[in-house]
């Protein structure tokens, strides 16, 4: 397993909903101006008021990855964990076993995605987006919201395989 | 070390790819009875729709085996094990020494004892060879025996195809064991909406046609058609593991290292009977993510770390042209012969449907179609955890609105929960 030298860190306090990331997400991986298409995702929980911004958090031993029947959950080197659309089918059962819920459908393919971490770029783009707010940052390896970050994601480890 | 492992499936694979990475040294050979390098059985129905091609069912290269130092010996089906001389006997009665041996042959088709079963044009999906052939078959009507998650996929698959599909499920509902009634009956209208005739509570009394099907006979009806497919479940294959002594119940019977009854050997996948990890009660779920965990128990084990399985999980999905569905944990039926205060929480909103199953107001199972199957890890989360449903009622109707947000997990479970 790659630990992630990077990751991002929520902060649903600080999110207002605008959904910027989401139009900043899209615009980086597909050039549109479309929500649907991005990989962050704000859910609005209307009856407290709150908004959460969704995103894969690359689970040190994703579940995603042993349920696919295809095989298209892949880890990269960089430790996220992406989708080859070339093999996915669309059967959702990524999504439907992510302790978050995170794997997004494109409507347009039918296929998932999830957060690459913008590879190749300085920032990923919707940390850039909500830069005022705060809400989505960018933590570093040894920063304590990094380790907040990484001990989140091993709990899905706990819930799923106890160790 | 000499770590021999029959059957070279996802489980099989996953161990020995598993000990390379941590030791070089170690002898690795696989004993196949198939002819082809690892490939996914969960992927061979879309194989056969079409949806994929026929190298994306693979999950290894001969390359990757070769990389390794993995000896994969192809049509080498072991029929008996000797644990006196630490050997194994494949059916051309080669004898292959070990110091290790895991068993990871999987189960077999069930072939349901039905008059007829041996007549041309009778196929099953399990694996690619017979998915292979059944894919070459020219046909129009095909009658599906079953409708767990195979038969349903097959089923699928053939209606892409162009075929003419019916299914017959013996149950009262479809997808029995992993769905309740509500469930299943609007899986069903959906499967009838894509022009899938769907029998249930119905016998298959015989299959008519020499050298060739030609129909079907139930107790209520006969099928004509030219094309079966029989998907009546899997069971493990115990009679191996018996030829050595190993305990069996219903699977091969393992600690929580993956070891059997008989010292150095090992067993792991759908060949063996564990424990469901939220439950501790005896579980034969035979899925591919419990087969690549116990599999890893059992390469940790052997490469000397300790290590402890904590169980296997039931979670599948049900998933045909623009209908999604999943399920985990128990089902309400499953419910039945326990005791405690069950609640059934339902959430429906046009075609999506929430079902979630409660025991003593904690989640033990649930299913959803739909929108509502998209946020299912939230209750299997839930159910790990051994949620109170009550003091998640009671936060949700006690937080204030724009004051809540440290406890937003909470509220995105009690939003989806309905509350
Ligand atoms: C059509 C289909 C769809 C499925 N879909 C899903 C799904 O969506 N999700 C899910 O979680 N699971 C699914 N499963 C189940 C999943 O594929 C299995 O749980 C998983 O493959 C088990 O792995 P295994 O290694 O134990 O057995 P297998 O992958 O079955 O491998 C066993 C291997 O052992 C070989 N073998 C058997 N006997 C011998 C012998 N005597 N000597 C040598 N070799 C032998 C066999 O040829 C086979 O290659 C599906 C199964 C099928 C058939
Ligand atoms: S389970 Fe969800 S959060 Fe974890 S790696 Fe997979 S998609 Fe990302
Ligand atoms: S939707 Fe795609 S990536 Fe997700 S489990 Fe299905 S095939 Fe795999």
């Amino acid at each position: 397993m790659n630990m992630r030298r990077e990751q991002l860190a929520i902060d649903p306090e600080k999110c207002t909903g605008c959904r910027r990331c989401m139009i900043a997400c899209a615009m980086k991986h597909h050039g549109r101006i479309d929500p649907d298409l991005s990989r962050v995702n704000i859910i609005g929980l209307d009856s407290k008021d709150l908004n959460v911004p969704v995103i894969c958090m690359a689970c040190d031993t994703a579940p995603c990855i042993k349920v696919c029947p295809m095989n298209a959950r892949i880890r990269q080197a960089n430790g996220t964990v992406t989708t080859d659309t070339d093999v996915c089918i669309g059967c959702r059962a990524c999504v439907y076993i992510c302790p978050v819920g995170s794997p997004r459908i494109n409507p347009y393919t039918g296929r998932t995605m999830t957060c690459d971490m913008c590879e190749g770029e300085t920032e990923p783009w919707c940390v850039a987006a909500c830069r005022q707010e705060k809400a989505l940052t960018l933590c570093t390896q040894g920063s304590v919201s990094h380790r907040a970050a990484r001990k989140a994601a091993s709990k899905t480890k706990q819930f799923h395989t106890g160790g | 070390m000499k770590l021999v492992i029959i059957g070279n499936g996802i489980a099989g694979n996953q161990v020995a790819f598993d000990v390379r990475k941590k030791d070089p040294d170690a002898q690795i050979v696989i004993l196949s009875a198939e002819d082809v390098p690892e490939y996914d059985p969960c992927s061979l129905p879309y194989f056969l729709g079409g949806e994929c091609g026929r190298m994306d069912v693979f999950r290894k290269t001969s390359k990757d085996y070769a990389d390794g130092r993995i000896d994969l010996l192809y049509d080498s089906k072991v029929v008996s094990i000797d644990p006196e001389n630490k050997t194994v006997t494949t059916h051309t009665g080669e004898k292959i020494g070990y110091d290790n041996l895991v068993l990871a042959h999987g189960g077999d088709l069930f072939i349901p004892p039905i008059p007829g079963i041996d007549t041309p044009g009778v196929f099953s999906c399990k694996q690619l060879g017979e998915t292979q052939k059944l894919a070459a078959h020219k046909g129009t009507r095909a009658v599906v025996i079953g409708s767990g998650a195979i038969g349903i996929e097959a089923a699928e698959a053939l209606k892409r195809k162009g075929y003419e599909v019916y299914i017959i499920e013996l149950m009262d509902w479809i997808l029995p064991s992993l769905f309740d009634e509500p469930t299943a009956k609007r899986l069903e209208n959906e499967l009838t909406g894509y022009g899938i005739q769907v029998f249930t509570h119905e016998k298959v009394l015989e299959i008519k046609g020499a050298g060739q099907v030609i129909a079907v006979v139930t107790d209520r009806r006969t099928i004509d058609c030219d094309t079966v497919v029989v998907a009546t479940g899997v069971v493990p294959g115990t009679a191996l593991a018996q030829t050595a002594g190993i305990e069996t119940g219903r699977g091969i019977q393992v600690n929580r290292q993956m070891q059997t009854s008989v010292p150095d050997i090992y067993a792991c996948g759908d060949c063996v009977e564990t424990i469901d990890a939220c439950t501790g009660e005896i579980a034969m779920f035979q899925l591919k993510h419990n087969a690549i965990e116990q599999a890893q128990v059992a390469a940790r084990h052997i490469l000397g770390e300790p290590v402890r399985y904590l169980g296997a999980y039931a979670f599948a999905r049900a998933h045909f042209f623009d209908t999604h569905a999943a399920t985990f944990g128990k089902t309400q039926r499953a419910l039945d012969c326990v005791f405690g205060d069950k609640r059934i929480v339902e959430r429906e909103d046009q075609n999506n449907y929430l079902r979630v199953v409660m025991l003593d107001n904690r989640i033990v199972g649930g299913q959803a179609i739909g929108t509502f199957a998209d946020e299912l890890g939230l209750l299997i989360g839930a159910m790990w955890r051994k949620d109170d449903f009550l003091d998640i009622a009671a936060k949700m109707r006690t937080l204030p609105k724009g004051g809540a947000v440290h406890a937003w997990p909470m509220v995105r479970l009690g939003t989806l929960l309905g509350m």
